[in-house]
């Protein structure tokens, strides 16, 4: 495990997205191409996905979000067509109050699309 | 009536199309027509237990009564992320 540990009085370099008041915790995930499938060696996965449908469930998963956090904000782009090894899949922000409900809201969010999101991948 | 059936994923290189007009009587459930899909694209054997059904953009179930016009999705499980 590599490692790096900072104490500093500088701002931290990472920027923050723009928050509300009252807002202290920003969860930023991204899903990455890795370099195998099922211990074969890839170059990339090609994402398919029922777009219409894909967007009406992952606007129902976000009605589910907004109903159990007091979440500010759910921000995700998945990769559609050829994303090459190392490149980020998924990308999803969440911002909310506290980390508690950024983290589980994040996690809900990501196991729902998993679960009913009309979105495949084949190995190339 | 008329119900369209899309098909998504590998689901395709069984059937070697993208969709199909499938002609069927008033009252027909979402399981007969999978019934009958089955019949036209025998390659879809063994696909039942896991296979994913959608009308529109919501998910039915077998029981569903479809309507003429109705657009049906079948489809192997999700792979998002």
């Amino acid at each position: 495990m590599k490692r790096k540990l900072t104490l500093t009085h500088d701002p931290i370099a990472e920027s923050v997205p723009q928050t509300s008041e009252g807002m202290g915790a920003v969860v930023t995930f991204h899903g990455v191409v890795r370099g195998t499938e099922d211990g074969e060696a890839i170059t990339a996965i090609d994402y398919e996905a029922n777009e219409e449908m894909a967007l009406h469930q992952f606007g129902l998963i976000f009605d589910a979000i907004e109903k159990r956090w007091p979440v500010e904000s759910v921000q995700l782009a998945h990769r559609l067509g050829l994303a090459p090894a190392k490149e980020a899949s998924l990308r999803v922000e969440i911002i909310a109050p506290h980390r508690t409900e950024a983290f589980e809201a994040c996690q809900f969010l990501i196991n729902e699309m998993k679960d009913k999101v009309p979105i495949w991948k084949r190995p190339q | 009536m008329k119900v369209v059936v899309k098909f998504w994923s590998y689901f395709r290189d069984y059937t070697g199309c993208e969709e199909t007009t499938i002609e069927m009587n008033d009252g027909t459930t979402l399981a007969d027509l999978i019934t009958s899909v089955h019949e036209q694209f025998p390659k879809l054997a063994g696909t039942e237990k896991y296979t994913l059904k959608a009308v529109g953009v919501d998910y039915q179930d077998d029981d569903y009564v479809l309507n003429d016009g109705d657009e049906v999705s079948l489809f192997p499980p999700v792979q998002g992320g």
